[in-house]
């Protein structure tokens, strides 16, 4: 180690103490991962949200004439063309929408189901607690998404169904965390001076401890959203989710599986495209887990 | 032990009811009859139909003799193929998946564990970045996107393994769907072994084997290991799951007859007694691993209370 | 000073410091915790060392024993049997610890391997650096364990780590240091986790060791009183730095620097004897 060029302290009593969330902030724009994950997450959703109106195709639009074009830049065709004809930049980009859209419904269902379930076990306890944990522990032993096909084949395969199924799967992780964040919040003594003040228990965990969970919420938030989009392609993949005309990534994958030996860019592209975003979101995740709750790793 | 175990069974029996009633009970609240799709068919037949399915008894009549069945390992004819019972169906498909999740489960655990183990010993060098590099790829890259590409390269293009088919359980048939099956579990396995490898190496035990003069292979085998795998162990369970539904898509993609197949066959033809027993099946067997995973746990830390 | 020129020719010398620095690799620079640090340890005596949490008490001794965080590097001497044991080969390091050096730490409760039985971590570090059988361990096990007065020790060389109280875990500890005879013994807080009254016996353990088989003995306290009753020679460290080093009684009664007559204002009055 050379010494030289690093600055040695030889007074350390005076190194500041700093805010945890200040910290939190510093330590995750320090991590070029995650840094540039958020910048293409941005990018992927802007473009899915805002690209189609600056194409000239439309995702339903079959051309007889452009069958399996493959990826160029001179026709306008940038990605190429499927067997309808229909460009595919545009159909990406539409399944983009449709699976973030799902992603993000589908996992503000379960943080809402998950909190209020978790803050109720947590702070009343007791019995309560332990009835309510061993159903968490009881839909663990689902194979869950096995549930959620029973769910789609019983309700039949609509796209709001859809999100709600997924939610309704995916809490129990996001309970059990509160929960836990609960019990141990519950003990400190700023919730100890809320009760003597006399406040209703309502009031102490809408003020009090659900604030508090803000950030196991946001990492969670963050590392849901990409098992929600592998659940929806999943499901979408063996033909039980996102039906056409509509499409999704999960849908141009499984189109695309099918006829790579012909069309190889029609399972290459929106493949990329998935995989980025989900790396990009699970590298999100990790950032904000190591930047709210640092550990050596 | 004995007793344990007795215990465990016990509070496992009320699970698996319940897991039975809901799927139960979903069939009953699922729309229409079985065979709406089908031409309305006079009402003789039907009256027949529903006689012979059971359809026209009370629902409580219907759920003791379904439960009656299944504890014979009943689960009724097939609504969809209507030469079969469920109970072939999935016997049918058994073996396939068998020897798919289990050889997958194997080598996940065996190599997730081992390379999670190496990178966390030598953490921050060239290995334990590329095994966890290639790890976030196994993360990212669904196993739907991973399977196909896989066949793409080494089918297609190398031309060195098939493409599809079960081919009586050939091992060049077998590679590809076991690699695309354990990729994601091998990924993730090797993250969690190397966290909380870390962990123990930093945990104060563990100074105090160092303060001992012993040498790091010596302190790895018997003070790291056992502490390190148990929140594997923990996962086991989870990972039966994820195999589970992942071998669903990969028997899919590669044409394997397994009951994955006939469980998307059943749940895209509304074939509500497979689907439901299926779910049951597999409920049964995560039920099962669970308390393995219990008795494993109680076995590796003497501070689990047996 | 003078006092310890003379012991290195008594031979009585068991480790000599010499310009001891350690730094820690921070994002905020390098930090120097242990700033060019001198004393000595010599045999059948304790030297108490004493300083608030910070002060680089622990660090200047995990860094003679290759203890120190991965971010962290030492330089200078710690001259051990003819070896520097900062600059020495690992094999070397290692081959002394446990063996000619253990060492105790601050918290019993998390430093027992869970699970393994106490049996086998006495044994096994005997078993590596004396090379006997795991019977001719566990008998040498039982003889340490009279040592440290655990009672009862057939039933405790089978039990858990988490089975026992904290007061047993640490004579555990001590046991497991004493298991090859080594020369000398570094406790860091080894009192500070537990009760008063089993503070009391583990000293006196303390105590017997130093007078009875000679060893040489290091006590890390932040506990000037601690201090006091084990030690014949006294460290006062702040800030890195060793600020007093010295006779205990004459540090104590007659202290030259205004930190160590602040340290010793905070014992109440009738407890200095």
């Amino acid at each position: 180690m050379n010494k030289k060029h690093i600055k040695i302290i030889e007074d350390y009593s005076n190194i500041k103490g700093r805010s945890l969330w200040v910290d939190a902030r510093r330590r995750l724009f320090q991590n070029k991962a995650a840094v540039i994950s958020l910048f293409l997450i941005f990018l992927i959703a802007f473009l899915s949200f805002f690209g189609p109106f600056f194409l000239k195709y439309s995702f339903s639009d079959t051309d007889w004439n452009s069958i399996y074009y493959p990826p160029s830049l001179n026709n306008g065709h940038f990605l190429g063309t499927d067997g309808n004809g229909r460009d595919l930049l545009v159909r990406i980009l539409y399944g983009g929408r449709l699976s973030l859209t799902i992603g993000i419904l589908a996992t503000l269902v379960s943080v809402f189901i998950g909190v209020i379930y978790g803050t109720i076990a947590g702070y009343f306890g007791g019995k309560l607690d332990i009835f309510m944990m061993r159903v968490v522990e009881i839909l663990y032993a689902m194979p869950y998404l096995i549930f959620v096909i029973l769910l789609m084949v019983v309700f039949g395969r609509n796209i709001y169904f859809l999100f709600i199924a997924i939610g309704a799967v995916e809490w129990l992780t996001m309970a059990r965390i509160v929960r836990g964040q609960t019990i141990s919040l519950k003990e400190k003594e700023f919730i100890e001076t809320s009760k003597a003040l006399g406040q209703s228990n309502f009031m102490i965990i809408w003020k009090h401890i659900i604030p508090n969970l803000a950030g196991p919420i946001v990492v969670y938030i963050t590392l849901m959203v990409p098992s929600v989009i592998i659940l929806e392609s999943f499901l979408s993949f063996l033909g039980l989710g996102v039906q056409e005309p509509l499409t999704s990534w999960g849908v141009l994958i499984s189109e695309g599986s099918r006829e790579m030996e012909t069309a190889w860019w029609l399972l290459i592209f929106p493949g990329i495209f998935m995989t980025i975003t989900l790396a990009s979101l699970n590298f999100i995740g990790d950032g904000l887990r190591d930047a709210i709750d640092p550990k050596e790793y | 032990m004995i007793k344990f175990i007795t215990k465990r069974i016990l509070i496992a029996i009320p699970t698996l009811l319940i897991i039975i009633a809901f799927s139960f009970s979903m069939m009953r609240v699922a729309p229409g009859g079985p065979f709406t799709n089908e031409r309305a068919l006079p009402p003789e037949i039907e009256k027949n139909i529903n006689a012979a399915y059971n359809l026209d008894k009370p629902v409580y009549e219907q759920f003791y003799i379904y439960m009656k069945n299944i504890t014979r390992g009943d689960f009724g004819p097939s609504f969809k193929y209507k030469d079969f019972s469920v109970k072939e169906l999935i016997l049918n498909g058994l073996p396939v998946s068998v020897t798919l999740g289990l050889s997958a489960i194997i080598i996940s655990l065996f190599l997730g564990s081992l390379l999670g183990i190496i990178a966390a010993i030598n953490r921050n060098t060239i290995f334990d970045y590329s095994v966890m590099g290639v790890s976030l790829v196994g993360i990212c890259v669904p196993s739907f996107v991973m399977a196909p590409l896989l066949s793409l390269f080494f089918s297609l293009y190398m031309g060195i393994l098939p493409t599809s088919g079960w081919n009586n359980g050939n091992i060049l048939n077998l590679i590809l769907p076991i690699t695309a099956l354990s990729l994601p579990q091998i990924a993730i396995i090797s993250r969690m072994m190397r966290a909380s490898t870390i962990e123990v190496l930093n945990s104060n035990f563990i100074r105090t084997a160092k303060s001992k003069g012993l040498n790091e292979s010596y302190i790895i085998r018997k003070h790291v290991i056992r502490a390190s795998i148990l929140p594997i162990v923990e996962y086991l369970a989870p990972a039966s799951a994820g195999l589970m539904t992942g071998s669903i898509i990969i028997e899919q993609i590669f044409g394997l007859p397994g009951i994955g197949r006939y469980f998307v066959v059943g749940a895209l033809q509304r074939d509500y007694t497979l689907v439901s027993g299926v779910l049951i099946l597999y409920a049964s067997l995560l039920i099962l691993l669970i308390l393995i995973t219990d008795i494993v746990r109680a076995i590796l830390d003497p501070r689990v209370k047996i | 000073m003078q006092l310890t020129q003379k012991n290195i020719k008594n031979n009585n010398l068991l480790i000599n410091i010499n310009k001891l620095n350690v730094f820690f690799n921070t994002p905020e620079g390098l930090l120097h915790v242990v700033k060019d640090v001198n004393f000595n340890v010599k045999k059948g005596t304790c030297l108490g060392v004493v300083g608030e949490s910070g002060s680089g008490k622990t660090q200047t001794f995990f860094s003679i024993t290759g203890l120190l965080a991965k971010n962290g590097y030492a330089e200078g001497e710690a001259n051990f049997k003819n070896y520097n044991l900062i600059t020495c080969d690992d094999k070397i390091r290692r081959g002394f610890l446990g063996k000619s050096i253990g060492f105790i730490f601050q918290d019993p409760m998390t430093s027992l391997t869970p699970h393994l039985k106490i049996g086998d971590q006495l044994a096994e570090i005997a078993i590596y650096h004396k090379k006997i059988t795991k019977s001719e361990a566990l008998q040498r096990a039982a003889e340490v364990m009279d040592v440290v007065k655990l009672p009862n020790n057939r039933d405790i060389i089978n039990s858990y780590p988490h089975e026992l109280s904290g007061g047993m875990k640490q004579r555990v500890m001590i046991a497991i240091s004493l298991m090859c005879e080594p020369d000398l013994i570094i406790a860091d807080e080894p009192t500070t986790a537990l009760d008063v009254t089993t503070q009391a016996e583990i000293l006196s353990i303390f105590n017997d060791l130093k007078n009875n088989l000679n060893i040489g003995l290091v006590l890390i306290s932040h506990n000037i009183g601690v201090i006091a009753e084990t030690s014949n020679q006294v460290l006062v460290m702040k800030n890195g730095q060793i600020l007093e080093n010295g006779n205990t009684h004459e540090v104590l009664t007659k202290p030259k620097n205004d930190y160590t007559k602040h340290l010793l204002s905070c014992i109440p009055p009738w407890i200095k004897n």
